[in-house]
């Protein structure tokens, strides 16, 4: 990281604890991911134990695993925390899987976080949404905005590689997580979200990772094929045909027909391109 | 001699487009995704930088936006 811009997350870091200062209780949308970790821990360091409650949205579309993390560092750190299940399966405008279903998950998740913290004295509630978010599509946000939901981080201006580096020097083990959105953005749109199918992917993903990749992973889903992604230079060492088949061989034991790795790597939001809702 | 097929519309494919580059494959096309299903040699050839940009070129020329590389089963 720059010097400039170290120095800007740690300016970004003092606007962060004023705004917190100024809500004086909050109630965060956590996953565990880098950004709500982040701002979790500030808030817990900023206005005590009592005052911070981290809520957990669970459902299927959820991994295990990051709810595993999520507990974790919520336990190292002080943080409470409470976990709502969600139930974005059994809306039929959210497993259509159309472009926006962001907005259907997000809509049931704030739907029942607002007034479950409201109910435990916390009024504001927020998001972990930053600065490089603003730019992308993310249907979610409006979901957010019509349920009054804030975004300090955004606010503070915040990027993500700020977040890590502020993270890193607080001693927050996500601070070189890669990054984990749902588990329904491995499939492309118009392709149903099913219980079934979320549970083959995080299984094949979790197999893959078996194998020892650390670095960022995807399973796109195309019906029968796997489309598996992998960082650069995960990629290059997967590309040879005995580890190839390896990394097959995995794949079609968690249940999928067929396995293919993309060339190109991953890459976020990659069926969005796929059908034309970001850049290429 | 030029190993290129033709579509029934005379546009070049993608799998006659990357066979003039000694990358031999068939091409399972899904949409906006090519899945290419090769040997284990082309498989080893493609860990190459250089020659997967290539391909990935050649496929966006063709229209498509994603490539992936499946083993051809015996």
């Amino acid at each position: 990281m720059h010097a400039n811009d170290d120095a800007q997350a740690a300016e970004n870091e003092v606007l962060l604890i004023q705004w917190l200062r100024g809500a004086a209780r909050v109630a965060i949308g956590y996953s565990g991911g880098v950004d709500s970790a982040y701002l979790a821990v500030v808030a817990r360091n900023t206005l005590g134990m009592h005052h911070v409650l981290a809520v957990i949205g669970r459902s299927a579309s959820y991994p295990a695993a990051q709810w595993a993390a999520a507990r974790q560092v919520a336990e190292s750190f002080g943080i409470l925390v409470a976990e709502l299940d969600t139930d974005e399966l059994n809306d039929p405008k959210y497993a259509a899987n159309p472009s926006n279903r962001c907005y259907f998950c997000k809509s049931e998740l704030w739907s029942r976080l607002v007034p479950f913290a409201s109910r435990f004295g916390f009024q504001t509630v927020v998001d972990g949404t930053n600065a490089d978010d603003l730019g992308d599509h993310r249907p979610g946000a409006q979901a957010a905005h019509e349920q009054g939901i804030r975004s300090p981080l955004a606010d503070c201006g915040f990027t993500k590689s700020q977040i890590r580096h502020r993270s890193r020097l607080l001693g927050i083990p996500t601070w070189s997580q890669p990054s984990s959105p749902c588990l329904s953005s491995r499939l492309p749109y118009g392709t149903r979200v099913t219980t079934e199918r979320l549970a083959l992917i995080e299984e094949t993903e979790r197999a893959i990772r078996r194998l020892g990749i650390v670095d960022d992973l995807r399973v796109r889903y195309h019906d029968d094929l796997a489309r598996v992604e992998l960082s650069c230079d995960e990629l290059a060492h997967w590309l040879v045909p005995e580890r190839f088949a390896r990394l097959r061989d995995v794949v079609v034991a968690a249940g999928f027909p067929r396995m293919a790795l993309d060339l190109r790597g991953f890459r976020s939001g990659s069926l969005n391109v796929l059908h034309g809702v970001g850049a290429a | 001699m030029s190993i290129r097929r033709e579509t029934a519309g005379g546009e070049p494919t993608l799998e006659g487009a990357l066979a003039e580059r000694g990358l031999v494959v068939r091409v399972e096309p899904r949409a906006g995704l090519a899945v290419l299903i090769a040997d284990e040699a082309t498989v080893a050839r493609l860990g190459d930088t250089e020659l997967r940009r290539t391909a990935l070129a050649l496929a966006r020329e063709h229209g498509f936006t994603h490539v992936a590389i499946e083993l051809r089963t015996r």
